[in-house]
């Protein structure tokens, strides 16, 4: 319960922290997630569902996507939250017939989401008349240095981002196959 | 100087970071061939001059791990603290040297006593280490400091620095022992420096986020993480020839001795891929532990 807590805290900007020393030099371990959901649509019309760089509503915790550049790499985005703190991000890699990108978070603060250094790969897969969407994260927990607060550990890090993944896919899945 | 017939590579020693493990991979075959728990969360790598030692640096445990590399048996741990990543042996000399990137030092450690033996200043957060082939110079790509330290083995004293890119954190020196090439991940570049003359001579552009180099062929092959490219470049010209599509986060790269082929450790697909340095064609596969980094030296 305390966890939950604390998680929530550096989720929704409670947490009384402040992070000082190096501005770039990241924590000795970088964190990968991997999550992967099967909707019961064919890959172009999940692709035409999440392939729009400029267009992250089918993330439940976004309101607000604002960006340019279009879907061409190095254009960018800067997401609004549903809890109201923004997420800057850039395209690195768009490939729509292999219905995949990968991006990078270029600015966030830790209390919106407890991570640093963190870059993406979304791709849809076709399964026959199914597809699979896999959401890849690669990225280092929220404190820059050694022996991290708990709060912002590789544990918590690592909670937010697949809490992040899964409840997006399952969003994403209800919304294709709800037929919206 | 007659050429001796380099041995071809057989296997890699691959740190896998998240999975805590070293995946061996036969090379002939493309298969991994054993997998060894280490704990940690192992990065660097580094072989002793017969290639029959390895040495693995654990940053979450801070320590230096000792592998048989012939019987996979772990054989010593050494708490070094800090945060220990890049790492280079010696090539004659029964050293290692150790990057720890938050106290800003090389530690040098004796591989017979498995004692640290000397602690060398350098930049801010050392992150690659390289020895040049006559066994005389270290380098250290001082990532925070954007700029290489060139130190004297002997003495162990620092003779000089070169400005380089932004945030270097591979670095790889050519056989001749004449130039060095760092990997600068902030400005989408690598810096190559003539190491006599402690200048740079040039500098090509990469894909998003560069990471390690690799040399083979007369061509210089880069890992993009961020791109999930190689970047191939002349190393005449100095400038680029072609990105080969690869997979997902790149990282630890290195060419047999042969330069038959280039290996490259895929962290976000947890496999080894081997590359045709001429054709620049992937031609191999093989399926190893979870986030292989292998950022080192760690072809035997």
């Amino acid at each position: 319960m305390l966890k939950r807590l604390l998680i929530a805290a550096a989720i929704f900007g409670l947490a009384p922290l402040s992070l000082t020393g190096a501005a770039w030099a990241h924590g000795p371990s970088r964190q990968k997630v991997v999550e992967s959901i099967e909707i019961n649509a064919p890959a172009d019309k999940v692709w035409a569902v999440i392939g729009n760089f400029q267009d992250a509503s089918w993330i439940p915790a976004v309101a607000k996507t604002e960006g340019k550049g279009g879907n061409e790499p190095n254009a960018t985005r800067t997401l609004t939250l549903k809890s109201g703190g923004t997420v800057e991000e850039q395209l690195d890699k768009y490939d729509a017939a292999e219905h995949s990108f990968g991006y990078e978070i270029t600015k966030v603060d830790v209390k919106v989401l407890p991570i640093n250094d963190y870059s993406s790969h979304v791709t849809v897969t076709a399964n026959g008349d199914k597809s699979t969407v896999e959401w890849k994260g690669a990225f280092y927990r929220g404190y820059m240095l050694n022996d991290p607060p708990p709060e912002l550990s590789d544990e918590v890090a690592n909670k937010a981002i697949t809490d992040l993944y899964t409840s997006t896919l399952a969003a994403l899945k209800k919304k294709i196959e709800g037929g919206s | 100087m007659p050429a001796i017939a380099p041995a071809v590579a057989h296997e890699a020693i691959v740190t896998d970071q998240p999975a805590d493990s070293v995946s061996v991979v036969d090379l002939d075959v493309m298969k991994e061939t054993g997998r060894i728990g280490v704990g940690g969360k192992p990065a660097g790598v580094a072989l002793s001059p017969d290639k029959a030692t390895a040495y693995v640096t654990a940053p979450d445990s801070k320590e230096l791990i000792e592998i048989d590399a012939v019987s996979h048996a772990v054989k010593r741990r050494l708490v070094l603290g800090g945060a220990p990543l890049g790492i280079a042996a010696h090539p004659t000399l029964p050293e290692v040297y150790v990057a720890d990137w938050y106290a800003h030092k090389l530690i040098v450690v004796d591989t017979v006593k498995f004692v640290v033996v000397g602690e060398i200043a350098v930049g801010l957060s050392p992150s690659g280490v390289a020895v040049t082939p006559d066994g005389r110079l270290l380098l250290s790509a001082d990532r925070d400091s954007d700029a290489v330290s060139i130190i004297d083995v002997a003495t162990r004293t620092r003779l000089g620095t070169v400005a380089t890119g932004s945030r270097p954190f591979g670095i790889t020196i050519d056989k001749a022992g004449a130039r060095a090439f760092t990997a600068n991940v902030k400005s989408d570049d690598v810096t190559v420096i003539d190491i006599a003359a402690r200048t740079v001579v040039g500098k090509v552009p990469t894909g998003r986020r560069p990471y390690a180099i690799a040399l083979a062929q007369g061509r210089g092959f880069v890992t993009d993480q961020y791109g999930g490219t190689i970047t191939v470049f002349d190393q005449g010209a100095l400038a680029p020839i072609k990105r080969i599509d690869a997979c997902d986060h790149p990282e630890g790269i290195e060419a047999d001795a042969s330069e038959t082929n280039v290996y490259v450790a895929c962290w976000g697909d947890d496999v080894l891929l081997r590359i045709d340095p001429l054709s620049l064609k992937v031609t191999g596969k093989a399926p190893v532990g979870n986030g292989p980094r292998a950022f080192g030296k760690f072809i035997r």
